[in-house]
């Protein structure tokens, strides 16, 4: 099924990376985003500001290195983009020898894990290029391995690191109530631009009291071996697709849904959508084949998967609702009954799109906007 | 020791919809009094601040504060412990 280009009522900054979250896969989509990004009236600032709020900019500067616009882009912001990618590059390679450092000591030590998001999804959705953002490293284990995953991370020379958060302390204490991640770890590097390694162990596929759940043991039962691009016969542990499509999906409908990450303004942005997008088009044939709707019925996530992946097609004019006959799933009013605690964000009649391009969520700005009610 | 029952119910009402302003049940469990995830690290935090204490991290668990009676006693403690 073929896509129709996105309507540009938002401006041509938010289209240029609307287009850049989906994947710019044909001929019309090149042109237009060639034509949006030589315009004389496109504003670079609002562009950048929204690339760094979704989290784009090293994806940004590889379309227009690729796109041989270097004489078409004001210099001094074509030199600082091909700077940013080279940088994000170079954080890539470090994260790729830290992951596999930590991966060895975890599977010498018997412990099942994967690696999840950025590390996976660089080198198998975003084809190697140095143009996914990564924070920090993820690993998925199983409660019952936490204490020994802890001990295993500070011999490597990690230790509990909360001085990332606004309020230390109030990081510290929701981190030891809502046990669903190990506290974030870090390590001090002396590398050129980089201070940390952070690395954030999951033990849940959705959260601490959460009304549904999918087993972490069973989802680790589930690995696949995948190469690591530039560390030649090391390969990592990873999700096979059906548990990698719903641990995606539903740490986006946690973060959507989740008031602490309105708060801080890390909830839904345009690459985690991306990311969701390219996993079901990578893997369609594996996720429509009956498993992954019979995983999410026997867990109940069905409505919570169908509600991310029917925003997911209102937003980006995706197909996945339709390919995985979840038309009468993912209803919001039976889910906000699910979670009316003050935890949860409270729906409202802002769209996705419109709810991604604010730039009004987060403690320190105005009322966190919330859902559509559709 | 001071009796800090005063200072301790208006740090619970501060946070807890369904406290009633005249009387706290000390043997009801807090989430019936509207503590969810969120507010009880909002009202750990206030605790802290109110009263000058730490909760170490074997304290930060859900039987802590069960119940205000539960939560008090835990608070009491460590006023003590810092006390002596």
């Amino acid at each position: 099924m073929t896509r129709p280009l996105p309507d540009q009522s938002l401006g041509p900054e938010w289209t240029i990376l609307e287009l850049l979250a989906r994947g710019i896969v044909d001929d019309p989509e090149r042109q237009l985003a060639r034509e949006l990004l030589t315009s004389d009236t496109l504003d670079w600032g609002e562009l950048l500001e929204q690339a760094l709020r979704h989290k784009m900019l090293p994806m940004l500067a590889h379309h227009v290195v690729s796109a041989e616009l270097r004489f078409d882009l004001p210099t001094s912001i074509y030199l600082h983009l091909e700077s940013a990618l080279e940088w994000n590059r170079w954080q890539i390679n470090l994260f790729r020898t830290e992951t596999a450092r930590v991966a060895q000591s975890l599977a010498e030590n018997g412990i099942p894990f994967v690696v999840t998001k950025g590390m996976t999804f660089e080198s198998t959705l975003y084809a190697g290029l140095g143009t996914r953002h990564m924070n920090d490293i993820d690993f998925m284990i199983a409660p019952r391995d936490r204490e020994k995953v802890l001990n295993l991370t500070k011999e490597l020379g990690f230790r509990p690191f909360y001085e990332w958060a606004k309020d230390a302390r109030r990081e510290e204490i929701s981190s030891r109530l809502n046990p669903d991640h190990l506290p974030k770890l870090a390590r001090e590097v002396d590398q050129p631009g980089i201070r940390m390694i952070q690395i954030d162990v999951a033990n849940s596929l959705t959260w601490t009291r959460s009304p549904f759940d999918v087993p972490v043991e069973e989802a680790l039962e589930n690995r696949v071996e995948q190469p690591v691009p530039g560390l030649p016969g090391v390969s990592l542990p990873c999700f096979q697709p059906t548990y990698q499509f719903l641990f995606t999906v539903l740490h986006l409908f946690r973060e959507a849904w989740l008031q602490k990450f309105v708060d801080f303004g890390t909830d839904v942005s345009l690459m985690k959508f991306g990311d969701v997008i390219r996993l079901f088009d990578q893997h369609h044939n594996d996720l429509v084949d009956g498993e992954l709707l019979r995983t999410m019925d026997v867990h109940h996530v069905t409505d919570s998967v169908a509600w991310v992946l029917r925003h997911m097609d209102e937003t980006f004019h995706t197909h996945a609702v339709k390919s995985l006959a979840l038309e009468k799933h993912g209803d919001e009013k039976r889910l906000a009954a699910q979670m009316s605690s003050s935890g949860y964000v409270r729906a409202s009649d802002q769209s996705m799109r419109e709810r991604l391009q604010s730039k009004g969520r987060g403690s320190s700005r105005s009322a966190a906007p919330a859902h559509s009610g559709s | 020791m001071d009796d800090i029952t005063i200072q301790f119910e208006e740090c619970l009402r501060r946070h807890l919809r369904s406290a009633k302003p005249t009387a706290i049940n000390y043997e009801v469990e807090l989430v019936q009094l509207g503590l969810d995830s969120m507010t009880a690290v909002a009202v750990l935090l206030d605790m802290e601040k109110t009263f000058g204490i730490r909760f170490p991290d074997d304290m930060l668990v859900e039987g802590t504060f069960r119940t205000a009676g539960r939560l008090k006693e835990a608070v009491q403690l460590l006023r003590a412990r810092k006390a002596s």
